[in-house]
């Protein structure tokens, strides 16, 4: 304890805090996770059935939903924030704290992730698909048990990657009011020149990060039977 | 052999259009093939031959024309009744196309998933790996098999859902020639145990030799030859036909070391190189005696080969003949009054016949 007294003067008597936050980031980071991870495995496999010589083709959809990602992405995540606050207002009643942040971070997350999924997708062997079809598989069929099943190792990389990326969006959108370790970080740490609260929440962060990394390539070793 | 048709593709064509460029991979193309037939479809790549036999199972719809599969119309059925259609269509493909992430019994089990209970379908799986000789390999996964493994499972996948046609996609191909010469051996067992009506496409005549008895020859998506495979092999009528069974009966391979020495050869005035083709019962007479015999020709033998197609011998012969020009005339005419085919060669052409 001698040595955070040392070097974490502020942080250690801010231990309250810190649990709360991180509970904040977590928060956050799951629901979000679930809600774009949704929208976005739907985004992901209409991409992939859709486009062209997919199982369902059909270029009107494909280019909605190839565009919709595309502008969602193109918006840089700070403005993105400020811009949809009035939305976030209309769905969670607030524009401020860790519920309204959800919001901007689904907007801001699930068309990363439906592009990954479609990265994931698209590596599907064209010919098990054609394989799948010769034996009488309908579409359903397919996407549940050959593109998701066939795909599931490189889907689990890609949310990895995507959760990952996720955690930094929460710590932006909790410097401008969504509360958690980014909060914590800038308005606390930073904004009062308290630098360990900013080491310590970032170690936190790391921390979080380094475990999902680990469960998710252990889970993706695991499944994985190509080699 | 019946001669019910189970395949009827009429006047097939399957044009492709690709940024503006139009592609003809089929022209015009009719097909029959009868249940109980191994049709082989034979023809360089891009020929379009597997472009057509996708349309039997409308992985590929044509432009225009017909398909008639089992007396059904499969170009206007509805998504629906084009799957059960698929279950009776069996297909395996060059790249075998198994899923890396199920184990073989899984593979094989996959098209009965939703048909069959968990118990009926696991027999069924036993079964079917016992078929194809694969058993002990049940709980392994497709990257721990060797090629041939990979197709049997292939195999066996597609006959999971008791097809009465299998459709071969250049399914040997990507095999070495014992496993090509297994792979084709357990497709003819399944032809005369199951019944079973194979279509297999392909690019080595040698495989349409070993099991097929009837032959489609491809070329810029026309079919320029077809027939029973003894007649095609004994009879050529184009060059590319000739090309593919010089090829299958590697004729070319030895027209190609003679004519490499064919200075060594120094042929005379009264020597001549010929080859010689018979079929059926004239590979029994004695031949080069007779010649001998009758006009004094002497037959010196460069190259010889006796095929076995559907039970039909078929010869060929590549001698050096020497004797009296009117004798060799006289020795060629009995020749082809024997029904053997005559082709003069020339060793100073060095194209290949």
């Amino acid at each position: 304890m001698s040595f955070l007294a040392k070097y974490f003067p502020n942080a250690v008597t801010m231990k309250g805090d810190f649990i709360q936050a991180t509970g904040e980031t977590l928060y956050m980071t799951a629901i979000t996770a679930i809600v774009a991870g949704v929208i976005g495995m739907a985004i992901g496999i209409g991409l992939i059935v859709t486009q062209p010589g997919g199982i369902l083709e059909n270029r009107v959809i494909y280019n909605i939903l190839d565009k919709i990602v595309n502008l969602c992405r193109s918006i840089p995540f700070v403005i993105l924030l400020a811009v949809i606050a009035p939305l976030t207002r209309i769905i969670v009643g607030t524009a401020i704290g860790t519920t309204a942040a959800i919001v901007p971070l689904v907007i801001g997350s699930a068309p990363f992730y439906a592009r990954q999924i479609q990265n994931a997708l698209a590596e599907v062997d064209r010919g098990v698909i054609e394989a799948a079809e010769s034996v009488g598989s309908g579409p359903i069929a397919i996407i549940f048990r050959v593109y998701l099943k066939e795909g599931l190792a490189d889907i689990i990389r890609s949310s990895v990657l995507t959760l990952i990326s996720l955690i930094d969006l929460t710590a932006m959108a909790g410097a401008i009011g969504g509360g958690g370790l980014g909060n914590l970080a800038i308005n606390v740490g930073y904004s009062r020149f308290e630098s360990d609260v900013t080491i310590m929440a970032m170690l936190i962060i790391l921390v979080i990060v380094f475990a999902i990394q680990l469960i998710g390539d252990l889970l993706a070793r695991h499944v994985d039977h190509t080699a | 052999m019946t001669n019910e048709a189970i395949i009827q593709l009429k006047d097939i064509d399957v044009t492709f259009h690709n940024k503006g460029q139009t592609v003809e991979a089929v022209k015009k193309v009719s097909l029959t093939v009868n249940r109980g037939d191994i049709y082989g479809v034979v023809g360089y790549s891009g020929a379009g031959k597997s472009t057509l036999v996708r349309v039997i199972n409308r992985l590929q719809r044509p432009t225009a024309g017909s398909v008639e599969v089992n007396g059904q119309d499969i170009l206007n059925l509805s998504s629906r009744d084009l799957r059960t259609a698929r279950t009776k269509i069996g297909m395996i493909f060059q790249h075998f196309n198994l899923m890396a992430s199920r184990t073989i019994a899984d593979n094989v089990g996959y098209p009965l998933k939703g048909r069959l209970s968990h118990e009926n379908r696991k027999k069924k799986v036993a079964h079917l790996l016992d078929l194809v000789g694969l058993s002990e390999k049940a709980e392994d996964y497709p990257a721990q098999l060797s090629g041939g493994q990979k197709q049997r499972v292939a195999i066996a996948r597609a006959l999971a859902n008791d097809p009465e046609i299998l459709i071969s996609d250049e399914a040997t191909s990507a095999l070495d020639p014992k496993t090509t010469s297994s792979i084709l051996a357990l497709l003819k067992r399944l032809n005369k145990e199951l019944g079973l009506t194979v279509v297999l496409i392909t690019h080595e005549m040698e495989a349409v030799k070993e099991i097929c008895n009837k032959v489609a020859v491809m070329e810029d998506g026309k079919i320029i030859e077809r027939g029973d495979l003894v007649s095609i092999f004994s009879r050529p009528q184009k060059p590319l036909t000739q090309d593919f069974i010089n090829t299958a009966t590697q004729i070319n391979q030895a027209l190609e070391k003679i004519f490499r020495q064919a200075d060594s050869l120094n042929l005379s005035e009264s020597q001549q190189l010929v080859q010689l083709q018979y079929v059926g019962a004239s590979t029994d007479a004695p031949l080069i005696t007779e010649l001998y015999k009758r006009y004094g020709v002497v037959s010196n033998i460069l190259y010889g080969n006796v095929e076995i197609l559907q039970d039909t011998p078929l010869g060929n012969l590549i001698v050096v003949m020497s004797g009296e020009p009117d004798k060799l005339a006289a020795a060629w005419q009995y020749c082809q009054d024997a029904g053997i085919n005559i082709t003069h060669l020339n060793p100073n052409d060095t194209e290949v016949a």
